[in-house]
């Protein structure tokens, strides 16, 4: 593990009040102190989720003169000299600095991807509505940064789909591990190696679709245009502090170099633009790349609780019954923090799943699926209050009461934007289908296999 | 006699989450994440941490404002039941902040749409640029004109802050007076 990678997320010291607001919002206990005193972070424990980050409100005053100054601060934080807001004691490490110096060196070819999460609150940096919806003028942005290829994870989400889809398949029809738990959330990934390792063969072996992304651009996507895979420059713009972590696991490497070399949030991304004067707020509306900017409404979805969930069953209904589902929008799935359980008529199978949202509520069901008596075959774990929208990289809201409408606001925005997209299902993409037709021959298969499936470490 | 606002230290956590809230309240244009803000939070109340006690201190709303009362410019009003600087009118001498037996004033760069005023008339350099920021007094100011009272109250987390109206001190005081005489009383049967 790199020496970046263990403290991703911080508390800075001379800032902490100890109010231990954040040790409450903690779904791992990861944070110890003394109330009034300063925290510190269990980095074993800490899944990097960065709730901590987004809820902590002790900030450096410009009355406060026997603090470090604000220019040293920024340095220790990765963030660049351009940036102007307040900076809190909890925080995470920014990588602008890495990335802006990838954009201006011209030997290197740059990609970029955008979590389905980052459009639909991106703007609020820029003074729009909580929640506003810019995928256009957030691909025109990146353009504008210098990127060659503006790609999107919501490809790889449909893709994340046909393979984890095709894997829960197999799971149920040949006696496998069951349930089966989803692999894109990287803190939930970080809690079953640390808190439960012996039942780490009940995760996905799927790669989450950051990183089949990043496999990606050094493969195909560098075959495409023609580029040496070692001068492509992979960068992933997130709403998630764990993703930084994600990115730096040893074995994420299957394009032969490091998959994904860096990640920024959604915040860092919009200090990005702020950096290089970009008028956000009128760009134009911008597409995406193809073929690994295509994206259905299914990949869409996994920006909010229960969406991976509802694009799997969208895509596994139809390959199981070899029949269009009745109605793509799956409500029983969709919500807030806690704990849904479904059944779904798939064919002659009863196909019983479980979402969880809030790390927090995991626990209980780990222990049933311990026990041998879960009931459920497959289950969908997000570690934030309401999915990645409200991750821990999302712009920070100011307000406790402008939180809720800031997480109801962008999830609607991402349902909207689902039900606006032509095509709603994964295994209807057509660049997806056409990644398999030329690269990847079928789901599961050998390539398939060595490009977007993943093992997990035990970490105790 | 004023209202004024004030903190319980017993309850308070400390967490600035009132100082965030009266930054934020203040502003000319709605900011609803950090990442818009583009200037430095002002708050007109400010958190203070000792080993013994935390809490949030800002203007008691003086009734014989010592503020107002040293105020070379009148630049410090009596406004309903508040005490109110007028911005406009201040010249930043200071005399109020070392007039508040309270230290609830605080001096702060004059902003306009998160940019700092420039003083008009003082030279700073040979080239004649107006370069100086224009600071001014700074005191809590009871959010006047925010629907829902002031924002600390509305934000704490602990519910630390209580809003005290004449008429809840008038009932206090009653109250108190009550117990004293009743206390008084039993103390002499007593004997």
């Amino acid at each position: 593990m790199s020496a970046t990678v263990v403290g991703i997320v911080q508390i800075d010291k001379e800032l902490c009040t100890g109010c231990r607001r954040c040790a409450e919002v903690c779904p791992v206990d990861a944070i110890k102190g003394e109330k009034g005193e300063p925290q510190t972070i269990d980095t074993e424990k800490c899944c990097y989720c960065g709730q901590c980050v987004q809820v902590c409100s002790a900030y450096a005053s410009i009355f406060d003169e026997e603090i470090a100054p604000r220019e040293q601060k920024i340095a220790e934080r990765g963030l660049l000299d351009s940036v102007k807001e307040p900076l809190f004691a909890a925080y995470n490490i920014g990588h602008n600095r890495e990335v802006k110096k990838g954009l201006a060196d011209a030997s290197l070819f740059k990609m970029v991807q955008c979590a389905p999460a980052v459009r639909v609150a991106i703007a609020e940096e820029f003074g729009l509505k909580l929640g506003s919806l810019t995928p256009g003028k957030m691909a025109a942005a990146l353009r504008r940064l210098g990127f060659d290829r503006v790609y999107d994870t919501n490809f790889t989400a449909d893709l994340t789909i046909m393979e984890e889809g095709s894997e829960l398949i197999e799971r149920v029809t040949q006696n496998g591990t069951l349930p089966m738990f989803t692999s894109c959330c990287p803190a939930w990934v970080k809690y079953v190696e640390q808190e439960y390792p012996e039942l780490i063969p009940h995760l996905s072996s799927c790669k989450s679709p950051q990183q089949m992304a990043g496999a990606l651009f050094k493969t195909y996507g560098a075959k495409i245009d023609n580029v040496e895979p070692a001068k492509v420059f992979s960068v992933s713009v997130m709403p998630c502090t764990c993703k930084k972590f994600e990115c730096d696991r040893p074995e994420l490497t299957d394009s032969g170099f490091k998959d994904v070399d860096y990640v920024i949030t959604t915040r860092e991304l919009a200090q990005l633009i702020k950096d290089a004067g970009i008028d956000f707020k009128n760009l134009p509306e911008e597409d995406f790349d193809k073929p690994l900017g295509t994206y259905t409404g299914a990949g869409t979805i996994f920006g909010v609780t229960g969406g991976v969930m509802e694009a799997a069953l969208r895509t596994g209904y139809e390959l199981i019954t070899k029949e269009a589902i009745p109605d793509v929008k799956l409500d029983f799935v969709r919500g807030g923090e806690g704990v849904r359980k479904a059944t779904v008529k798939v064919g002659d199978l009863d196909l019983r799943v479980a979402v969880v949202s809030g790390l927090k509520n995991v626990r209980p069901l780990m222990e049933q699926v311990k026990a041998g008596t879960a009931d459920f075959h497959f289950m969908e774990v997000m570690t934030c209050p309401v999915g990645c929208v409200s991750g821990g990289g999302q712009p920070k809201v100011l307000l406790p009461k402008l939180k809720e409408t800031a997480y109801k606001n962008r999830a609607c925005s991402t349902y909207t934007h689902d039900d606006n997209l032509p095509l709603r299902k994964s295994h209807d993409n057509p660049d997806v289908q056409k990644l398999y037709d030329e690269f990847l021959v079928k789901p599961l298969g050998h390539e398939s296999h060595h490009l977007l499936h993943t093992t997990y470490t035990p970490r105790r | 006699m004023n209202t004024f606002v004030v903190a319980n230290p017993h309850k308070c956590i400390g967490c600035k989450a009132c100082e965030i809230a009266c930054a934020v309240a203040h502003l000319d244009n709605s900011v609803a994440t950090a990442g818009a803000l583009e200037a430095p939070f002002l708050p007109r109340l400010n958190l203070v941490r000792t080993p013994m006690v935390t809490m949030p201190i800002q203007c008691r709303q003086c009734d014989d404002a010592p503020c107002a009362n040293v105020c070379p410019v009148n630049a410090i009003t009596h406004q309903e039941d508040k005490i109110i600087v007028n911005t406009d009118k201040c010249i930043g001498c200071k005399t109020c902040m070392i007039a508040c037996p309270l230290g609830a004033m605080d001096m702060v760069p004059e902003l306009e749409n998160c940019q700092p005023v420039y003083q008009e008339g003082l030279q700073l350099n040979i080239e004649g640029q107006p370069v100086k920021e224009k600071i001014v007094a700074h005191k809590c100011d009871l959010c006047v004109g925010r629907e829902g009272g002031p924002a600390c109250v509305e934000v704490c987390p602990a519910s630390a802050f209580v809003i005290v109206k004449p008429a809840d001190m008038k009932k206090a005081i009653k109250n108190r007076r009550a117990a004293s005489a009743a206390e008084v009383a039993c103390i002499k049967k007593a004997n």
